[in-house]
C-alpha cells in the first residue's frame, strides 16, 4: 500500500516537475510573472468544472438506466453544477476578480468556453503524442520467447 | 441578421451539436444520427471563420482547421508506430514503424514551422490567429509533462522498462527544448516575449483545467456515493423449498456419475 502511494506521488511529481522547470526558467528570463495568470487559472478551473459537470450529468442517464431512473443523483449533480455557475457569476461580476479583457459577464463566459476548447485541443493532441509514444515504445520491443515450444 | 444571432446559428449551436451527437452515438439509441450530427457540427465549427467572420469566437474553429493536417499526420504516425510493433492483433508491416516515426517527426516539424516560419495560422486581415499563442505553449507544456509521467510510470509500474523510459525521457526533454528555444528566440509573427507571457497563461490553463476536471469528477463521485449509500440493503431471498431442492438434486444426478469404462 505504501509502495502504491509513493508511486502516485512520484507520478504527480513527474507531471509537475517539467512544467515547474520551464516556468522557473521563464521567470528567470522575464521581468516577473504574468499578472493575468491567476485570472486565467480561476477561469480555466471554473469553466472546466462546469463543462465537465455537464458532461457527467449526461453520463448519469446511462447510470439511471441500470437503477430504475432515480431522480436524486440528477438533482445532486445539477446542484453541484449550479454552485460552479454561481461562483463563476460572483467572481466575474464582482470587483473584477476574474474578468479578463472582455466587456462583461456574457463575453467572459463565452471567451472562457472558446479558450477551453483550444487548450483542450492542445492537451488532447499532446496526450495522443505522449500516450502513443508510450505504447509505441512498449510494442517496439522484440517478442521474448518464454518456452522453446513457441518457436 | 444580428451578429449575435449569426454567431449562435453558425458557431455556438454547431459546437453544442458535437458533444450532443457523440452522446447520442454512445448511448446506442441513435447511433447514425448522432454521428451525422457530431460530424456536421464539427465541420460547421471548422468553417465558422468564413460563415461568421464578424465573431471573434470563430478564431478557435479556424485554429483547429489550421492544425488539423499535422494532427491527423501525428495520429497516423502513432497508429503506425504502435501497430507496426509486436501486437497480437491488427499487426501492420514492420515498415509502418519507420513511416510512423517519420510522420510524427514531420508533424512536429510542421508545428514548429507554424511558429518559426510563415505557416502560422493567419486570421482576419492577415493578423495572427490569437489562439495560436494559446495552443502552442499549452501543447508543449502538456506534452513534456505527459512524456515525463509515462517515463516514470514505465520504470515504476513496469518491469525491465528502463530502455523505453529513457527514450520517453529524451522525447520529454526534446519537447521542453522546443519550448525553451521559443522562450529565447522570436517566432515569425510572434516575439519571444509573447511566448513567455503565453507560457505563464498556458501553465495556469493546464493546472486550472486539470483541477476543474478533478473537482467535477469528485462531485460526481460524491453524488453517486451518497445516493447508493441512502439505498436500503437488499432483502435476503428465502431458503429453497423441498421441491426446489429435489429439482436441483435431480439435475445434479443427471450430470454426475457418467459411464463406466
Amino acid at each position: 500500500m505504501r509502495e502504491a502511494r509513493s508511486s502516485w506521488k512520484l507520478l504527480a511529481l513527474a507531471a509537475i516537475l517539467p512544467i515547474l522547470v520551464l516556468v522557473t526558467i521563464n521567470l528567470s528570463i522575464s521581468d516577473g510573472y504574468h499578472s493575468e495568470s491567476f485570472k486565467r487559472f480561476g477561469n480555466a478551473l471554473l469553466t472546466a468544472y462546469v463543462l465537465m459537470g455537464i458532461l457527467l450529468l449526461g453520463n448519469l442517464f446511462f447510470y439511471a438506466d441500470s437503477r430504475h431512473r432515480p431522480f436524486a443523483p440528477l438533482v445532486g449533480m445539477m446542484v453541484a453544477i449550479g454552485i460552479g455557475l454561481l461562483v463563476t457569476w460572483a467572481l466575474i461580476s464582482n470587483d473584477d476578480l476574474l474578468l479578463e479583457a472582455n466587456s462583461g459577464l456574457r463575453a467572459q463566459v463565452l471567451s472562457n468556453i472558446v479558450h477551453l476548447l483550444v487548450s483542450a485541443t492542445a492537451m488532447l493532441l499532446a496526450a495522443v503524442l505522449a500516450i502513443g509514444a508510450t505504447f509505441a515504445m512498449i510494442t517496439g520491443r522484440k517478442r521474448s520467447i518464454l518456452f522453446e515450444e513457441e518457436e | 441578421m444580428d451578429s449575435v444571432l449569426e454567431a449562435a446559428i453558425w458557431f455556438w449551436i454547431p459546437l453544442l451539436l458535437v458533444p450532443l451527437g457523440i452522446w447520442m452515438s454512445l448511448s446506442g439509441k441513435a447511433k447514425t444520427p448522432g454521428k451525422i450530427l457530431a460530424v456536421s457540427g464539427f465541420i460547421l465549427v471548422l468553417i465558422s471563420s468564413w460563415t461568421v467572420p464578424s465573431s471573434d469566437s470563430t478564431a478557435s474553429g479556424h485554429l483547429i482547421l489550421s492544425i488539423l493536417a499535422p494532427s491527423l499526420l501525428m495520429a497516423y504516425g502513432v497508429h503506425g508506430m504502435i501497430f507496426g510493433g509486436n501486437v497480437p492483433v491488427g499487426k501492420l508491416d514492420s515498415s509502418a514503424r519507420w513511416s510512423g516515426s517519420l510522420a510524427i517527426l514531420i508533424s512536429l516539424t510542421i508545428l514548429c514551422l507554424m511558429h518559426w516560419y510563415n505557416l502560422t495560422p493567419l486570421w482576419r486581415n492577415g493578423e495572427i490567429n490569437p489562439y495560436w499563442i494559446v495552443f502552442w505553449p499549452t501543447f508543449l507544456l502538456f506534452a513534456t509533462s505527459l512524456c515525463s509521467v509515462s517515463a516514470i510510470a514505465l520504470v515504476g509500474l513496469g518491469e525491465d522498462r528502463l530502455n523505453e523510459a529513457m527514450k520517453l525521457s529524451v522525447l520529454s526533454v526534446i519537447i521542453a527544448g522546443i519550448a525553451l528555444v521559443a522562450m529565447l528566440f522570436d517566432g515569425y509573427f510572434t516575439t519571444a516575449e509573447d511566448f513567455r507571457n503565453a507560457l505563464w497563461l498556458a501553465a495556469a490553463d493546464i493546472l486550472g483545467t486539470v483541477l476543474g476536471v478533478i473537482l467535477a469528477i469528485a462531485a460526481f463521485a460524491i453524488v453517486i456515493w451518497s445516493y447508493e449509500k441512502s439505498l436500503p440493503l437488499p432483502s435476503s431471498s428465502p431458503p429453497p423449498s423441498d421441491e426446489e431442492i429435489k429439482h436441483v438434486i435431480s439435475i445434479a444426478d443427471s450430470h454426475i456419475g457418467g459411464e463406466e469404462e
